[in-house]
Formats: C-alpha cells, structure tokens, sequence
C-alpha cells in the first residue's frame, strides 16, 4: 500500500486513472498518481499478457508504460502529471500488436 | 551549424561538478538532463524536496541541496528533462525535449548517466508489487511515497540507507533479508585497514545498521533461495536462513548493488573492460574520464561505481583536461589543479575496495537459478528459452539476441545485458571480456514519427563559444 507523506499539498490537480477522477499535487509523476490510487498494473507482458507494474521508478527498465492522452508507451515514472491528464493502464501485447498492424 | 564547446549529459554529482569547473574557467556549457531538476538519482529533489524534514534522509542529501544551489547559480545552460537518445562520435548529439528532437554539437562531450541497479532475477521478479531499493528512494525523495509493510532483500549500502530512511520516517518496514553471505566479511577483512583511511563513510555505514538493529525490525542474515510469492501479484517472499522463513507484503524491495549505466557509452562504441572487483563492465578510460574517443569523457559511476563523493572528483577531474583539451589552461596548470582530486579519488577508492569484497553479490542472485525465470523481462524470455537458443549455436550475446529476441524489447537490454553475459560465459565456461556485452545502437528509447518530424537545431548564442573570449 502507498501513502503520501506529504504535509502540506501546494497545487493540486485533477487526474484520470482508468477512468477514475484522481488528485494529486502538481509536478508529481505520473507514477505517483498511479500508486496513490492503487491502480498500479501498468501495462501487459508482451507475450502473455501477465499483468507487469513499475518496477525501478527511475527510466531504466519500461515496466511503467502507459497511455497518456491517448499515446501509448510512455514511462509514468518519467513524466509529470498536468491538470486533466487522461491516464490509462496499456493493454498492448504482442497478439494485440499484430491485430493492430493487420498481420 | 555551430558548436557549443562542450556539452555535458547528466546533472548529477559528477555533471553539476564538471559545469562548476568549467564555468569557473570561462567555458559555458550546455548541460543535458532526463530530470525536472538538478541533482541526478542521490541528491533527487534535494533542492525542492516534497517531504516535510529532509534531515531525515542524510546528511549526504542536505550537502547535494548545496552543490544543486551552487550549479543552479552559476552561468552554465542547464537544460532539464532533455531525454538524450543519440550521441555520434561526429560530436552530434539528439535529444527530446517538450515533444521535439533537438541536434546540437559539441566540441568536446562529458557524459555522466550514472549508475542502474544490478537485475536480481530471483523468481517471481516480473510480479506486480515488486521493485528496487533505488525505486523506494526516487519515490521517497521526488514524490514523498512510501510502500507501507514493505519486504526489503538484498545487500549494499543503498539498501540498508533506504530501510533506516523509511524507519526515521516512521514508515513500517516487515523485514529486512540480507543475502550478504558470512564469508565475504572475511574477505573484506583485508581492506579495512585502507577503508579505514575514509573513517567517517565507515562508521556512517555501522551506524545504519545499529540504527535499523535498534528499531527492532525482524533483520534475517545469510538468506538464500530467495522467491517472490504470488501468482499474479506480489504477496510476499520465501527464503532460507537458519531454516524456511516467510515474509507476508504487498511490495518487495530488491536491491544487491549498481553498475555503470551503459546504454550511452555502449551505444558510442566507448571500448570497455571486465571489472572482476566490481563484476561489472568498465568504460575504458584515462586519469581524467577520457575514452577510446577521445572529445568523449565519461565521470562519475557511469564510469567505475565510485559513489556520489567520487563522481564529484571524477567530475572535476574530466573538466579539467576538457578545458585543457580546449586550450583554456595548459597542461601544466591541468596536472597541478589534479592533484587534490586525484589524491581524494586515491582515498575514496580504498574504501570502495572494502564495499565491494563486502558486498559482492552472490552467484546465485546474478544468475537464475530457476530455468522458468524471466531473464529478459520485456521479451519474456526464461533461462530455459536462452539455454535453447545456446545450444542452437547462439554463442555470443548478439547471436542470442537475433534468435529469441532476448533484449530487444523497449528496454534495450538494460536489466538482461549483465545477465546474459554472465550465463553465457557460463556455459561457454570462458571469461565475461570474451563473451562481451550486446552491441547497442540509437536510438536509445522509444520514439515517434511526430517526434521526429518535429526537429530542430540548437546553437551556442555567442559567449558560449570560443570565439567570445577571443
């Protein structure tokens, strides 16, 4: 379980995860808003679809890609939420790939 | 298109140091960071921190708020989140900055990308719920997010700081499972007369361990056969240590050291050599981070792990003849500015060897010892997947990679490279230097056709320059 340890919250913005209103304090990543409200599956493994979540928080390892705004592939742990960010967990697979490119 | 005359990849220790260095000589230059702020992975959000007494999380942490404020305040063009992903050894670099790729050129290029943490495949390491010591802190430090009830396993130094952080912090901790077998504190008894020689590092490291023995959490030692339970999730963790134990949590902390981050230097084609101290790849360089190419230094951990103190002096050190090479100061005034960091470095390096005999993780937690775990976490493919691919006549890491598409996945071999490298040297029963490491090229991340139709080229206004001070 995540919690804040935060005391006082400066700006505070308002976020979509999966569909669900989430508010979080500006400048956090998206990660964070992602663990705060306990939505932490991040994407699927690309060969079976096992549920994968952030894994070192800090841009190396890709667990962390999710779709913001619409585009998919981005690491949660390396960008900022902003006011109105639609963030939602990647279902992308390989199977799923494939369907998309019409192989 | 003009040149800047040097550009520095990296604001951690060793990058803000080297910017200082330079700018204090009268050469301005561009530094390149993946972070919001200044300060690297150690001294994150030092500066600006989220958390309501940073004092609790080391000494070491307030002295980075310093150097940030210093790097801050000084001339140098700092560019945050700029995601470099290309480096020619023409002296070009690409990087994404706000939705756009950027091009500029250097003449001479420090980089200064750190370090990661070693890959600890134990099973059940790809399940939700489990990541690194060095993720706990980066939550810790720039978001003030903790993982209550957490599970920490593992060795090194920045495992037991995070654990003694999150106790001072009032966080609960289930337990700490060292895998630190008892025989390499034997094997670090010879070093500690020279670890001894950097006194305060050492006792900082006992009163950790006094501290968390204090709190009263349950601490098993010697732990072996380590395994995450859970079949979709993480639940907890099964070990061995001085008999069957069993730790209930929704998070597991792994963590038994870093290595060089090595996509950048890879990526160059910067030779490197087998580092059996440290079991990890080296950059290959001079006294002062110079490379095999030689406008490209390397400070800092990215390098050799020397920690935040000896990324400093490596910072400087690199600046120093970068300044040299760019005619600025001789030779001569080079060699007598070295000295003193070169003298720290010496010092600095003693206490490493005594961390590194201590610490040297184990075997068993380098390489699966299950052939159903996950070796390349995006590919998904298994010790068993891999071993097929050898005996298919894939006997080098590159040839491993074409067959299973080990490596290949978003992450660019980042948490499978030492992996492989390790197991096929292994089985092909000869050294790491003859097995070598995957060949990598840029891009070195995800990018998008937007991306890159969105290009521009950004160009040294006049006084950061040679021509300014001539």
């Amino acid at each position: 379980m995540f919690r804040s340890l935060r005391e006082t919250s400066p700006d505070i913005v308002q976020v979509t995860v999966n569909g669900q209103p989430v508010r979080v304090p500006s400048g956090q990543s998206v990660w964070s808003a992602l663990a705060l409200s306990g939505q932490t599956i991040t994407r699927k493994a690309a060969l079976s679809a096992e549920d994968r979540s952030a894994y070192c928080a800090m841009g190396v390892c890709f667990e962390c890609m999710v779709e913001i705004d619409g585009e998919p592939n981005q690491q949660a742990c390396l960008r900022r939420v902003a006011a109105d960010m639609v963030i939602t967990s990647q279902n992308i697979t390989e199977t799923s790939k494939a369907l998309h490119d019409g192989l | 298109m003009t040149a800047f005359d040097c550009v520095i990849v990296g604001a951690g220790p060793a990058g803000m140091t080297a910017a200082l260095t330079l700018v204090a000589h009268g050469v301005r230059p561009l530094v390149l960071d993946r972070g919001a702020k200044a300060g690297g992975q150690i001294y994150r959000s030092a500066a600006s921190s989220p958390l309501p007494d940073t004092s609790r999380l080391g000494p070491e942490y307030t002295i980075g708020a310093d150097l940030i404020a210093d790097f801050e305040a000084c001339c140098a063009n700092h560019e945050p989140e700029a995601d470099v992903w290309h480096i020619g050894d023409d002296g070009r670099i690409l990087y994404s900055l706000e939705g756009e790729t950027r091009q500029v050129e250097a003449r001479e290029i420090l980089i200064c990308p750190g370090a990661i943490e070693r890959p600890m495949p134990i099973p059940g390491w790809t399940l939700p719920g489990v990541m690194t010591a060095g993720a706990a802190q980066v939550m810790l430090k720039s978001d003030a997010i903790v993982a209550e009830n957490a599970v920490f396993a593992g060795s090194g130094p920045l495992l037991f700081l995070v654990v003694a952080q999150y106790l001072r912090l009032g966080v609960k901790v289930a337990g700490l499972v060292e895998t630190t077998p008892s025989e390499n504190y034997l094997r670090a008894l010879p070093e500690i007369s020279g670890a001894l020689r950097s006194a305060s590092l050492l006792y900082k490291g006992l009163s950790l361990l006094q501290e968390i023995r204090r709190a009263g959490i349950p601490v098993f030692r010697n732990a072996s056969q380590l395994k995450v339970l859970g079949s979709s999730r993480a639940a907890g963790l099964s070990f061995h240590s001085a008999g069957k134990q069993k730790l209930c949590a929704e998070t597991v902390f792994l963590h038994h050291g870093v290595i060089p981050n090595p996509n950048m230097a890879r990526a160059l084609g910067l030779e490197h050599i087998w580092d059996e101290n440290q079991l990890a790849w080296h950059v290959k360089r001079d006294r002062f981070g110079q490379s095999s190419v030689p406008h490209v230094s390397v400070a800092g951990d990215a390098g050799t792990i020397v920690g935040a103190d000896g990324a400093r002096h490596e910072g400087h050190l690199s600046a120093l003849n970068i300044l040299a090479r760019l005619g600025r100061i001789s030779q001569d005034k080079r060699d007598q500015l070295s000295r003193h960091p070169i003298r720290e470095l010496q010092r600095l390096s003693k206490f490493r060897r005594f961390i590194d005999r201590l610490y040297r993780p184990v075997e068993v937690l380098r390489m699966p010892q299950d052939e159903n775990t996950l070796v390349c976490r995006c590919e998904e493919q298994s010790v068993a997947d891999l071993r097929a691919g050898f005996q298919d006549g894939a006997r080098d890491p590159n040839a491993l990679k074409s067959r299973t598409r080990c490596g290949m996945g978003p992450c660019q071999g980042r948490q499978c490279g030492p992996i492989v490298s390790a197991l096929l040297a292994k089985w092909r029963n000869q050294n790491m230097e003859d097995v070598g490491y995957y060949r990598l090229r840029s891009p070195q991340r995800l990018l998008s056709v937007e991306e890159l139709s969105r290009f521009k080229t950004v160009e040294p206004t006049r006084c950061e320059t040679s021509e300014a001070a001539q």
